[in-house]
C-alpha cells in the first residue's frame, strides 16, 4: 500500500506536470511563429537573451510609425507590423462579453501567421473597410455549445473605455463580422487567439485615439538563431535598449527551464512520500517476519540456509515492489487524469480575464523514464526497506523461530 | 544379518540457557547412544530437558558444553549452511504440527523436498505416495485448517519421511491429539519403525507410546535418571 500511494503521487505529479509543459508549450508555439520577434516597450531585466517584458518604465513608447524604422534595420528582416490592443466590450444584440480589441494590418497578420489568422468559412479582406470585425472562435460560439454569440454578417458593437478622458468615456462603432477565425486553442504572445476581436490597423488607430503601438510583430527571413541573436540586437540598440525584444525560442527555453524546476520540485515531494511510504514497507517487512517467525523456523528446521531465507524475503520484496509499483503507475495515471478532467471541465485560464474565455486542455503525458523509474523506485524502495528484516529473519536460529508465540 | 551402526551419540553435553540475566541449565550432562533402528522414548516431567535434547539432536541448536555426534560428526563443528544440509536428513515432528498454512497438505510434504531440490514431478508423487501411507490420499488437496488436529499429524509425519531421513525426531506427537487418533499415530510410528527400520526417537507422556518402544529413558532435572530396554 505504501509503495502504491508513493508511486501513485510520483506518476500523477509528473505526469500531470509533463502533460502541462506539453499542453503550454504546443499552445505557445501556435500561438508563436518561431520566425517572428515580438517588440515591446520598456527595457528587459535580464532573464535571458532579449527576453522579459516592460520591466523598467522609463516613459519610453513604441509607436506605430517605429515598425517602418525596424523594418529598415536588418536585411533579414521581411516585414513589421504594429498592433493596438485594448480590453473592452462586444456587444451582440443585449449581450455585451469582455474581450481583447486587437487593432491590426490584416494583410500583414495573415501573412506573419498563416495557418493561425485563418478564417473559418469567408475570406479575410485584405483591404478592409473600415467597419469590418474578425472574431476569434471563442468570440463566435464561446460557451462551446452551438449557441452562437455572433455571427459573420452580424452587426456588433465595439466598446472600449477611454480612461484618460475627463470624465473617462466609452468609445463605441458598429462594425460587422467579416470573418471568424478557425479554432486555435492555443495562446501566445503576439498571435492571434480565439477569443480576440481584430479591427482594422487604419480604423484601429483613429477609434483608440493613440499613435502608440502595444508591440512590434517583425518577421524575420528565417528562424536561425544567429538571425534572431543579431536582429533583436540590433533593435534593442536602435531603441537604446528601451524596448524588449522576446523570441518565441527564448520564452520557450524559459519556460523549459522553469518547468524542469517545477518537476524537481514536484518529484523531491514524491520522493518524502516515497520516503514515508519506504518506512511504512519497512514496518509492514518486519510485521510480516513477526507474523511468520515460525514459519521461518519451520523452513530451518526442514533445512532451508540462512542465504535462502533472506533470499526468499527479498524476492517477496521485489514481487510486492513490482506489483505494487504497477498499481501505484496505473492509479497514479488514473488520478493525473481525473485532475485533468477536473482541469477542463473547471476550465483553467491563462492570462486577464479578457483571455480568460479560452479554457486550457491538459494531457498527462507518462514518458517512459517517469514509467520506468517509477518501477525501478518502487522495486527500489521495496528491496532496501525490506533488507533489514530478511536479514534479520535470516539470522534466526529455528529453535528460537519455532519457539516464537 | 542387518548391521547396527550408531546414527546419535550424545557426550557429556550440557546446555545453558539464558533467561533474561539468569542462567538456567536445560541439560546438565547428558550421555547417550541410539543405534539405527532404535525406537527410543523419551519421558520425564515439564522442564527436564527432554525438547532441549531433541533439539540438538536434530541440530536445531547446539550443545553448551560437550560432544553431540550425529552420525559420527560432532555437530558443534559445523557451520550454518552444514548445519541446515544436516536438518535435511533428519525427520522432525512437532507437538503443534508446524505446518504452513497457506499450502495444503500436499504442499506441505513437498516443501520439504524442494528444499534439497527435488524435481516438481517427483516431488508430487511421492508427496501421494507419502500421503496416502499416511491414509490422506483422499485429503492432498486440503489445507491445514480443513483437516482434524489427527489429520495434521499425519501430514507432519508425511513431511518428516518425505526426505528419506535417517532418523524421526518426534516431540509429543500425540500431546494435542484425542485418544482414538492417537492410537492410530502411535500404530503408524511403529510401523514404520519396524518395517521401514526408521531410527525413532519420541518424547511423550503417553505410556502406549513407551510401551511399544524398545528403549525408554527417564528425564529430571537435565539428567537421564533412568534407562529401560522394553523386550519385545
Amino acid at each position: 500500500m505504501g509503495v502504491v500511494i508513493g508511486i501513485a503521487a510520483i506518476v500523477a505529479l509528473l505526469s500531470i506536470t509533463q502533460g502541462l509543459q506539453n499542453t503550454i508549450t504546443v499552445q505557445l508555439q501556435s500561438g508563436l511563429a518561431t520566425d517572428t520577434l515580438i517588440v515591446y516597450s520598456g527595457r528587459s531585466f535580464g532573464v535571458g537573451a532579449g527576453v522579459g517584458i516592460g520591466a523598467a518604465n522609463s516613459g519610453f513608447k513604441l509607436l506605430i510609425n517605429d515598425a517602418a524604422t525596424i523594418n529598415e534595420l536588418s536585411p533579414n528582416i521581411e516585414m513589421t507590423m504594429a498592433t493596438i490592443q485594448r480590453t473592452g466590450y462586444i456587444k451582440s444584440g443585449e449581450i455585451a462579453r469582455v474581450t481583447n480589441i486587437v487593432g491590426v494590418d490584416f494583410a500583414k497578420y495573415k501573412n506573419i501567421y498563416s495557418s493561425t489568422f485563418v478564417a473559418e468559412s469567408e475570406e479575410i479582406p485584405q483591404n478592409p473597410e473600415n467597419q469590418m470585425v474578425v472574431v476569434g472562435k471563442r468570440v463566435n460560439d464561446p460557451w462551446k455549445s452551438g449557441t452562437l454569440f455572433c455571427s459573420v454578417n452580424d452587426n456588433v458593437e465595439i466598446v472600449w473605455t477611454n480612461a484618460t478622458a475627463r470624465p473617462p468615456r466609452n468609445e463605441t462603432y458598429t462594425g460587422f463580422v467579416v470573418a471568424v477565425l478557425k479554432e486555435i486553442g492555443g495562446f501566445g504572445i503576439g498571435g492571434p487567439s480565439d477569443s480576440n476581436v481584430y479591427i482594422p490597423m487604419s480604423y484601429a488607430q483613429t477609434f483608440f485615439k493613440t499613435d502608440e503601438a502595444n508591440m512590434i510583430i517583425v518577421k524575420l527571413t528565417d528562424s536561425d538563431k544567429s538571425t534572431i541573436d543579431s536582429v533583436s540586437k540590433a533593435i534593442t540598440e536602435a531603441f537604446n535598449e528601451e524596448v524588449s525584444v522576446v523570441s518565441s525560442t527564448a520564452v520557450l527555453n524559459i519556460l523549459a527551464n522553469v518547468f524542469s524546476i517545477i518537476q524537481l520540485f514536484l518529484g523531491g515531494i514524491a520522493a518524502i512520500s516515497l520516503l514515508v511510504a519506504g518506512i511504512g514497507i519497512m514496518n509492514i517487512m518486519i510485521v510480516s517476519l513477526m507474523e511468520r517467525t515460525r514459519e521461518i523456523g519451520i523452513l530451518k528446521a526442514l533445512g532451508m540456509r540462512s542465504r535462502t531465507v533472506l533470499l526468499v524475503f527479498l524476492c517477496e520484496s521485489v514481487i510486492i515492489g513490482l506489483i505494487g509499483a504497477a498499481i501505484g503507475i496505473a492509479s497514479g495515471w488514473v488520478l493525473a487524469n481525473v485532475v485533468a478532467m477536473v482541469f477542463r471541465g473547471g476550465g483553467v485560464f491563462i492570462g486577464n480575464e479578457a483571455a480568460g474565455t479560452g479554457g486550457m486542455a491538459i494531457t498527462p503525458v507518462l514518458t517512459p523514464i517517469v514509467f520506468l523509474g517509477a518501477l525501478g523506485f518502487g522495486v527500489g524502495v521495496s528491496v532496501i526497506f525490506a533488507l533489514y528484516p530478511a536479514w534479520r529473519a535470516s539470522k534466526l536460529k529455528p529453535v528460537d523461530a519455532l519457539r516464537y508465540e | 544379518m542387518i548391521l547396527v551402526t550408531t546414527v546419535v551419540e550424545v557426550v557429556n553435553v550440557k546446555k545453558t540457557y539464558m533467561l533474561g540475566k539468569i542462567p538456567v541449565n536445560a541439560l546438565c550432562g547428558v550421555n547417550l547412544k541410539v543405534e539405527s533402528g532404535d525406537f527410543l522414548a523419551i519421558l520425564g516431567p515439564s522442564g527436564s530437558g527432554k525438547s532441549t535434547l531433541l533439539n540438538l539432536i536434530g541440530a536445531l541448536d547446539k550443545p553448551t558444553e560437550g560432544k553431540m555426534l550425529i552420525e559420527g560428526v560432532d555437530i558443534s563443528t559445523l557451520n550454518d549452511n552444514q548445519l541446515a544440509d544436516l536438518r535435511r536428513r533428519v525427520g522432525f515432528v512437532f507437538q503443534f504440527f508446524n505446518l504452513i498454512p497457506r499450502l495444503t497438505a500436499r504442499g506441505n510434504v513437498e516443501l520439504a523436498m524442494s528444499i534439497p531440490g527435488l524435481g516438481k514431478n517427483e516431488r508430487i508423487k511421492r508427496a501421494e505416495e507419502l500421503l496416502e501411507t499416511v491414509g490422506l490420499k483422499e485429503r492432498v488437496n486440503h489445507k491445514p485448517a480443513e483437516l482434524s488436529g489427527g489429520e495434521r499429524q499425519r501430514v507432519a509425519i508425511a513431511r518428516a519421511l518425505a526426505n528419506n531421513p535417517r532418523f524421526l525426531l518426534m516431540d509429543e506427537p500425540t500431546g494435542n491429539i484425542d485418544s482414538k487418533t492417537s492410537s492410530e499415530i502411535i500404530a503408524l510410528v511403529n510401523g514404520l519403525n519396524e518395517r521401514q527400520g526408521v531410527t525413532t526417537i519420541v518424547i511423550t507422556h503417553d505410556q502406549r507410546i513407551a510401551s511399544e518402544a524398545n528403549r525408554t529413558l527417564h528425564m529430571l532435572d537435565g539428567l537421564i535418571v533412568q534407562e529401560k530396554v522394553n523386550l519385545p
